[in-house]
């Protein structure tokens, strides 16, 4: 097949990939969109929980992908003591449970309506590079091998992604980093459909367990696992499977389907662009480090990423330089948050089970107006005032 | 190699279930996922054993 040129070459159309490719077209951009996969959004790899409040920011009309919404989430200590957050508060997993699959064709079909090309079953397989710089990449579409020439390339490919690697830039994550997680989509469950619940402690080392209902009886049951503390192989599914056996409601329900897969729960990376070449969403390694959802953050940056990377092929400029305006402006918008959600997830998988059941039940006891860390330090002090100490550093 | 040891990757489906955790976090970039293949790179795996623990099914083996 004969070689091709384009203003901008996206790999990966996730929701990074989709929302990125979208806005670079807005901006006036030529754009290619490349995705390995037969299939957009499939399989799905997600527990499909997502906060609401961003669709508007990056242009996104709430559709048919969503399943429902609901009222909040459920922290459940180890000794299941509840806590239960309203859905503004929850983070950004837990607002509406949607449709992933059907949520990913949608950004894909908006971006197509601005002009993108897509092309599926068409895998990127190094990068072009002169100089040191990106110039886009070696494709493989349908069997057939070609080059596409770009002076703007932006590595979308998820959290296997290999572009950011291939392009130099560190991505590397350590196993303290990343969640191993499996989920079933359980039929015949007692899910509750006004809640997103997640169970913390031991059944899910340095993890947590959720259950996000999908309708009446219907629920995604998953697990994540921090690899560092895994202590044999297939301990997700050891840990899973034994809390469902712990759990009636669930352990008479009946598995029909099982997706698993990697998340980042890194701090934020250093650079997360080069010559010729931006990183966007879980390739960026932007998931939240505390919640684990990645959805969200992938768009948000991707309408960032999008716009610069029309910006730069207006100006003829696509270096390391002008792209400090996508890096300043994911960071001022993600950095802050995303940084203390890691210094948050660090100190919460230090608690023990049995701080977490005192924390846990002192907010369950006081009806929080509003969630603040001083209201949440003084309904645990005026309870246990021995685990504030520890709390405290925690806050 | 005759002192390393050996690295199976069930990638039948018996037991892999394609979720690409392995090949995200293996730190020499020597695995790779395409649709229902998965492979690895023999002569650049350091057998660290990283992707092992990485595997939420327990589908590699080193030993
Ligand atoms: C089990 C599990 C549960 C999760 N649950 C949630 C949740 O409830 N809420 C939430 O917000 N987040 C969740 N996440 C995280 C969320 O799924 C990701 O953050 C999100 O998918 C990131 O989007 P992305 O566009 O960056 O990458 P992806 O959605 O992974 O998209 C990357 C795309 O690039 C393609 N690709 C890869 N390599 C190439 C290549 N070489 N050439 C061409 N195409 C390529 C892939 O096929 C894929 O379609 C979960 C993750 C896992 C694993
Ligand atoms: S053992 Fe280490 S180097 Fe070898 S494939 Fe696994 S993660 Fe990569
Ligand atoms: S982590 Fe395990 S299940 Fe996932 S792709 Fe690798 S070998 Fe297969």
């Amino acid at each position: 097949m004969q070689d091709r040129k384009t203003d901008v070459l996206v790999i990966g159309a996730g929701p990074a990939g989709s929302m990125t490719a979208k806005w670079a077209a807005k901006g006036g951009a030529d754009v290619l969109l490349i995705e390995k996969r037969q299939e957009i959004g499939s399989p799905v790899r997600c527990g499909e929980g997502m906060s609401k409040d961003w669709l508007p920011e990056v242009g996104i009309t709430p559709g048919r992908w969503i399943n429902l919404e609901v009222e909040g989430a459920r922290i459940f200590s180890p000794s299941e003591k509840v806590f239960e957050i309203n859905e503004k508060h929850a983070g950004n997993e837990v607002g509406y449970v949607v449709e992933r699959d059907g949520f990913d064709k949608q950004l894909a079909i908006d971006a197509a309506n601005e002009g993108v090309e897509v092309k599926l079953k068409c895998a990127a397989l190094g990068l072009l590079k002169d100089h040191g710089r990106v110039v886009g990449a070696k494709v493989k579409e349908f069997g057939e091998t070609y080059e596409v020439h770009a002076p703007v390339t932006v590595g979308a490919d998820g959290f296997e992604s290999q572009v950011g690697r291939w392009a130099g830039i560190p991505t590397n994550i350590a196993m303290r980093d990343m969640d191993t997680c499996l989920q079933y989509r359980m039929a015949n469950v007692d899910c509750d459909v006004r809640y997103c619940d997640f169970y913390l402690g031991k059944v899910a080392p340095g993890g947590y367990v959720w259950v996000f209902p999908k309708a009446e009886g219907l629920a995604n049951v998953g697990i994540g696992v921090q690899v560092s503390q895994v202590k044999s192989p297939a301990d997700a599914r050891t840990h899973l499977d034994r809390w469902i056996d712990h759990h009636p409601g669930y352990a008479k329900g009946k598995k029909i389907d099982m997706v698993g897969g990697g998340v980042s729960i890194s701090p934020p990376l250093k650079q997360t662009v080069a010559d010729g070449i931006l990183l966007v969403g879980d390739a960026a390694r932007m998931i939240d480090p505390l919640t684990g959802g990645g959805i969200a953050n992938g768009c948000i940056a991707g309408k960032i990423c999008g716009q610069v990377a029309a910006e730069a092929v207006q100006a003829g400029d696509p270096s390391k330089e002008f792209f400090q305006k996508y890096e300043k402006g994911w960071r001022a918008r993600l950095e802050e948050k995303l940084y203390r959600n890691w210094l948050a997830k660090e100190k919460l998988v230090s608690l023990s089970d049995e701080t977490f059941d005192k924390v846990i039940d002192a907010l369950a006891g006081v009806q929080l107006q509003k969630l603040s860390v001083h209201n949440i330090l003084k309904a645990v002090r005026d309870k246990y005032p021995e685990v504030t100490k520890e709390f405290e550093a925690f806050l | 190699m005759p002192n390393k040891k050996s690295l199976h990757i069930e990638s039948s489906g018996q037991l892999c279930i394609y979720c690409g955790a392995c090949v995200g976090i293996c730190p020499l970039n020597c695995i790779y996922l395409d649709e229902t293949r998965i492979t690895f790179d023999e002569k650049v795996c350091t057998r660290c054993e990283v992707c092992v623990k990485a595997c939420p099914v327990g589908a590699i083996e080193i030993g």
